[in-house]
């Protein structure tokens, strides 16, 4: 036994590595949505000098908040300080319902379709709160959605049916195999709608998703949005050698420098 | 989280074989043990996650010393042997080729022999898919890559006459830790697992 010491202590060391955004900037609370018969529990990261009277800021909706939000948080005042320029509000949205529920637009074998009163959440619930109680920007453009896997086809169905909603979209691996490609037929259907708005979009996928579903739907999004949106600011990026999980936080960061370059 | 302790199984399995191999060594065995024995060793197997990928390999071991070997692993992998048809996306190829070499060490039981080695070389990646969906426009989509490949291998021979059956079990380290630290990034490590079945001859 005393020789699986050193192996056990690799996977501890390598475990701890996750990044825990400052407690002192962060605050919690729970929704009780009306829209999806759900609590969600909620944190949101503030910028480190948050100065309500003075100044207002962006906001990042991040889903999968549980995995995502100190990540997220944390590379935010990176590369904001980096790039010397203002912070955001990184906004957590936690689990209230199954992901595979709240995340998809419609009934299949692998979720259950609640995605449209999710967004009811989103839109009736949560945003007016947060624009209520905290000193952010209240434009289309100063909000952000940010999703994985399935959190990444929820932040495209948010840019298809909510697009009034969000001005960026950062997108990582999403599934929009799902359904039989329905995001497809759901951007086709707002195209009219959606293609005049002016929109910030990063889709990230991994190199190694070949596991026959992730690539080419993606692609057939990605030619979408840049053939038929006149007014989008857009970065398609494979990282390198890494499957669906690994390719998430490199993914994040660099649709995070594109949102903070871009934006 | 869940990802380290799938991967903590296979560790934990080669510990428990080596150090019951390390017991059964009787005082005898292998006395007559001749330098420089060449095996070569074809199998056939699975990488099991997260879709099956069906693989073909040959192992060629060299024992320089009783205890010191160098290997040579080439593999094929035909991926996603199931699911080459999903939502209208189908797979017109997915393979992966991979040649690496390196050094072990082997113990030595009655009638099997446990080698664990260190290997290093490259894979290549390559696959297209194609979305047909009648209700869209068909899209094509396509990527390679040369990508470095790290891992352990444990070779088990089980017989130790001229011919013997061979099983082993691939666990790569590669892209963690070697490209990142990140316990994320172990899905890559965990996709490319392969646990494989076959016979061997001994060369000299």
């Amino acid at each position: 036994m005393k020789n699986l010491i050193p192996l056990l202590l690799v996977f501890v060391i390598a475990s701890c590595q996750k990044e825990d955004f400052s407690a002192d900037l962060t605050e919690s609370f729970s929704i009780e949505s009306t829209s999806s018969a759900a609590t969600y529990p909620i944190k949101v990261a503030l910028p480190e000098n948050y100065s309500p009277e003075t100044q207002t800021y962006a906001t990042i909706y991040v889903l999968d908040g549980e995995q995502d939000f100190d990540f997220v948080a944390e590379n935010c005042k990176k590369i904001s300080h980096n790039l010397s320029i203002s912070n955001v509000l990184v906004v957590s949205i936690g689990y209230g319902n199954d992901r595979v529920d709240d995340y998809t637009p419609t009934i299949a074998n692998e979720g259950g379709g609640g995605a449209e009163k999710f967004m009811q959440f989103i839109e009736n619930e949560l945003i007016p709160m947060i624009e209520s109680e905290y000193a952010v920007d209240t434009l289309r453009s100063s909000r952000t959605i940010l999703g994985h896997s399935f959190g990444g086809l929820l932040a495209a169905h948010a840019f298809t049916n909510h697009n009034k909603l969000f001005g960026n979209y950062i997108m990582l691996s999403p599934s929009i195999w799902y359904d039989n490609e329905i995001m497809l037929r759901l951007e086709q259907e707002n195209r009219a709608i959606n293609s005049n708005n002016q929109q910030l979009v990063f889709l990230g996928l991994g190199e190694l998703e070949n596991q026959g579903r992730m690539l080419a739907p993606f692609e057939a999004f990605y030619q979408r949005l840049q053939n038929y949106y006149d007014y989008i600011a857009m970065q398609r990026h494979i990282e390198q050698h890494l499957d669906h999980m690994g390719s998430k936080n490199p993914n994040i960061l660099k649709g995070l420098n594109f949102y903070f370059k871009f934006r | 989280m869940k990802m380290a302790k799938f991967l903590f199984i296979p560790f934990f399995l080669l510990k428990l074989s080596a150090l019951v191999a390390q017991h059964d060594i009787p005082a005898n065995i292998y006395k007559d043990f001749s330098a420089q024995k060449l095996k070569i060793a074809p199998a056939i197997g699975l990488n099991p996650y997260p879709t099956a990928d069906l693989v073909i390999s040959n192992l060629v071991q060299w024992d320089i010393k009783r205890r010191l070997s160098l290997t040579s692993y080439t593999a094929y992998t035909y991926n996603s042997v199931f699911l080459r048809d999903f939502n209208y996306i189908k797979t017109n190829y997915n393979y992966s080729l991979s040649q690496k070499i390196g050094v072990g060490t082997t113990l030595y039981s009655k009638r099997a022999s446990h080698t664990f080695s260190l290997l290093g070389g490259i894979k290549y990646n390559s696959f297209k898919e194609t979305l047909e969906n009648p209700e869209f426009e068909k899209v094509s989509a396509s990527a390679s890559s040369i990508s470095p490949d790290f891992g352990m291998l444990y070779h088990s021979q089980v017989g130790m006459k001229k011919f013997f059956f061979s099983y082993r079990m691939y666990l790569p380290l590669y892209p963690y830790p070697v490209q990142r630290l990140d316990i994320t990034a172990i899905d890559g490590n965990i996709a490319n697992l392969s646990l494989e079945f076959g016979l061997g001859v001994r060369l000299k």
